[in-house]
């Protein structure tokens, strides 16, 4: 277990090495300088800001000086305003961000687990049908798509919840909401095929037949056990959550790092976007990680069948 | 009723005359893999309801754009902001599509629009036919689906296949490739593929491939794998076949339901990812529209002109839930163990 956790650490550096080059070099790559209105300034302020940044440096020296800020995890200036650090700027949206991202993740999980629970016990019923037929839904249906929906009507039209902002608790349960529809409908999925597999096992028959009673089995055995596997689909769940945190917030005003991160984009920030982007990268990396070895931990039988693969 | 009344004669019936063999024929035709595998999705209520949404709105995004005498690039200013107007429906209040906006205001009569122009999805801020725009949009966002869907196709089918079929070292170095590219996030790559290229419909495709291959080639590397051992394999290899002819005759066929099935997740994986690069303003450019394009132009104006992106909105939404439906069924029909 040691030698397999030890592996994937390094693995994960090297990918995040590889990222941080990648991103380094596309953005030499790019036409133009980072500072506006060049043609009004003189050739020695130019060159003095240049001198500032690094500029004036080669290509690989200035690569080696921004591997050597990255690893001490220093990740630059932003353009956007004078002095700010880019690291500052993601620190700044990490709050309310991760607010978000937790509360729908929570809430998704929460309402996923007595979906796809209730669709397996009630098997081929109208609640099955029901359940399906929104996971279905809510699988498909891009979340950015569904919270401007829920935008006009729930904000707009009917007045019940605030439109956008972040001042309060009833402004996170919009944006909360629509991003967690993917987590409810994907839990759910996944929940429903594991109960139902699980229930026809003989440990479950086994359990009935000693006379213990019908909750406690499915509390007990049943959930348990089908919640295990779960933990596999959190790594890709996470990611959509990133993905849609940043239209989210956008949708809906927060000011956290998905919005800071449109926002560079459109203005060209360079530095915030590559150092969003390796945060992002570092972020997800982690919790596939994370999320790997937590398996491997919960769950022996795939540590030995993933030993010998 | 009139079954139960007729009367049952003898010499209705008349003795079969069991010859030697006969009882070993077999009556039904006997049913190919695909076949069978058609007849299972037909049942398939929820598949085939994806599928004909499908078929439909290809067809629709073809010829729809022709119904209109405007181009999808238009402009007239004097008829901006107009809300859908749908002849023959117009008379249906409820419908909303009698060319009055939300404040109880006729738009075509104060604008003094010619009465027989008719804005079925109404007119976008610039004057140019929202009908026109959306089927285009949808035109574009399916192009570049299919278009991601096939690249990945081709690349991941070859390498996956490359890297089983030949196994050993040719193996070990390819999937080491495709470790490091898995670890990297795809959103990322994506984000910074278009930043780099300018935003449009190949380099969008490009981005969307450039990580999109990796599913689709695990999974033939998978399947190839469990199948060259087999015994069918190993006899046609005893009979002389060349390599080309293992792959093309015994190991693509066999693992053509798992790449249609995986093909058709990601052609809708692909229509949401144009859409939210759209969104977030790497999408593609103007004048040309997407539908994710028309979706983020029409929510910036949502409270005055909720027509410009429900409508856009519901076509997507429809594409998307279609071919999940169609993916599951496929699944379903295909491959009866994949089934979850």
């Amino acid at each position: 277990m040691l030698r397999y956790i030890t592996k994937r650490v390094f693995a994960m550096f090297l990918t995040l090495l590889i990222i941080a080059t990648i991103t380094f070099f596309l953005m030499k790559l790019l036409p133009g300088s980072p500072f506006n209105n060049q043609e009004k300034l003189t050739e020695s302020q130019r060159y003095a800001l240049n001198e500032k940044y690094g500029l004036n440096d080669p290509v690989p020296v200035q690569y080696i000086n921004y591997l050597g800020k990255l690893a001490q995890g220093d990740l630059g200036y932003t353009f956007q305003f004078d002095g700010r650090t880019v690291n500052s700027m993601i620190a700044n949206g990490m709050g309310p961000s991760a607010t978000v991202g937790f509360e729908a993740l929570l809430f998704g999980t929460l309402v996923g687990l007595i979906l796809g629970i209730a669709a397996a016990l009630k098997h081929n019923s109208f609640i099955d049908y029901g359940a399906m037929v929104m996971a279905v839904f809510g699988i498909a249906i891009p979340s950015f798509v569904f919270a401007g929906l829920l935008q006009y009507y729930v904000g707009v039209k009917l007045g019940w919840l605030p439109v956008a902002f972040w001042n309060g608790p009833e402004y996170h349960i919009m944006p909360a909401f629509s991003l967690s529809v993917g987590v409810i409908a994907t839990v759910a999925r996944f929940m429903r095929t594991e109960m139902l597999e699980i229930l026809g096992t003989d440990y479950i028959l086994m359990a009935r037949s000693k006379g213990i009673s019908k909750q406690a089995v499915i509390i007990k055995h049943c959930v348990r056990n089908s919640m295990i596997p779960i933990i596999t689909i959190l790594g890709p769940m996470a990611i959509g959550l990133i993905t849609g945190s940043l239209v989210i917030e956008n949708i809906f005003a927060i000011p956290g790092i998905g919005e800071q991160f449109v926002k560079s984009i459109n203005l060209n920030d360079y530095p915030v976007i590559m150092g969003t982007t390796l945060f992002y990268s570092f972020l997800i990396i982690v919790i596939i990680l994370v999320v790997d070895i937590l398996y491997g931990i919960i769950d022996p039988r795939i540590r030995v069948a993933g030993g010998k693969s | 009723m009139s079954m139960s009344e007729r009367k049952l004669t003898p010499d209705l019936f008349r003795p079969a005359n069991l010859g030697t063999g006969k009882g070993e024929e077999i009556t039904k035709p006997s049913l190919s893999f695909w076949q069978d595998a058609f007849r299972r999705l037909k049942k398939n209520r929820a598949a085939m309801l994806g599928l004909f949404a499908i078929v439909f709105i290809i067809v629709f995004s073809l010829i729809a754009p022709s119904l209109s005498k405007y181009g999808m690039d238009d402009q007239e200013l004097m008829r901006a902001n107009l809300p859908p107007k749908i002849p023959g429906l117009e008379k249906i209040g409820f419908l909303g599509v009698d060319g009055v906006d939300i404040r109880g205001v006729d738009q075509y009569e104060m604008k003094n629009v010619p009465t027989e122009d008719k804005f079925w999805f109404g007119t976008d801020p610039l004057g140019r036919d929202q009908w026109v725009r959306v089927w285009k949009g949808t035109q574009i966002s399916l192009y570049i689906a299919f278009l991601a869907a096939t690249i990945d196709l081709i690349v991941g089918v070859a390498y996956g296949g490359v890297s089983a079929f030949y196994g050993g070292r040719v193996d070990d170095a390819m999937q080491r490739v495709v470790e490091i590219l898995v670890g990297i996030p795809n959103l990322v790559v994506i984000i910074l593929f278009i930043i780099i290229l300018d935003p449009g419909i190949l380099s969008i495709t490009l981005a969307l491939v450039i990580t999109g291959w990796i599913g689709m080639s695990r999974i033939v590397r998978a399947q190839i794998l469990s199948l060259k051992n087999r015994e069918f394999v190993l006899a046609s290899k005893t009979l002389g076949s060349t390599n080309g002819r293992l792959i093309t005759k015994h190991l693509l066929p066999n693992t053509l339901g798992a790449i249609i099935v995986t093909s058709t997740f990601t052609i809708p994986g692909a229509i949401f990812f144009e859409a939210f690069l759209s969104f977030i303003g790497l999408g593609i450019q103007p004048p040309t529209a997407s539908l994710g394009a028309l979706i983020a132009d029409g929510f910036r104006s949502l409270r005055i002109y909720p027509h410009l992106a429900i409508y856009p909105a519901s076509i997507m939404c429809i594409l998307m839930i279609s071919f999940n439906l169609l993916g599951d069924g496929l699944r379903d029909a295909l491959d009866p163990k994949m089934r979850k």
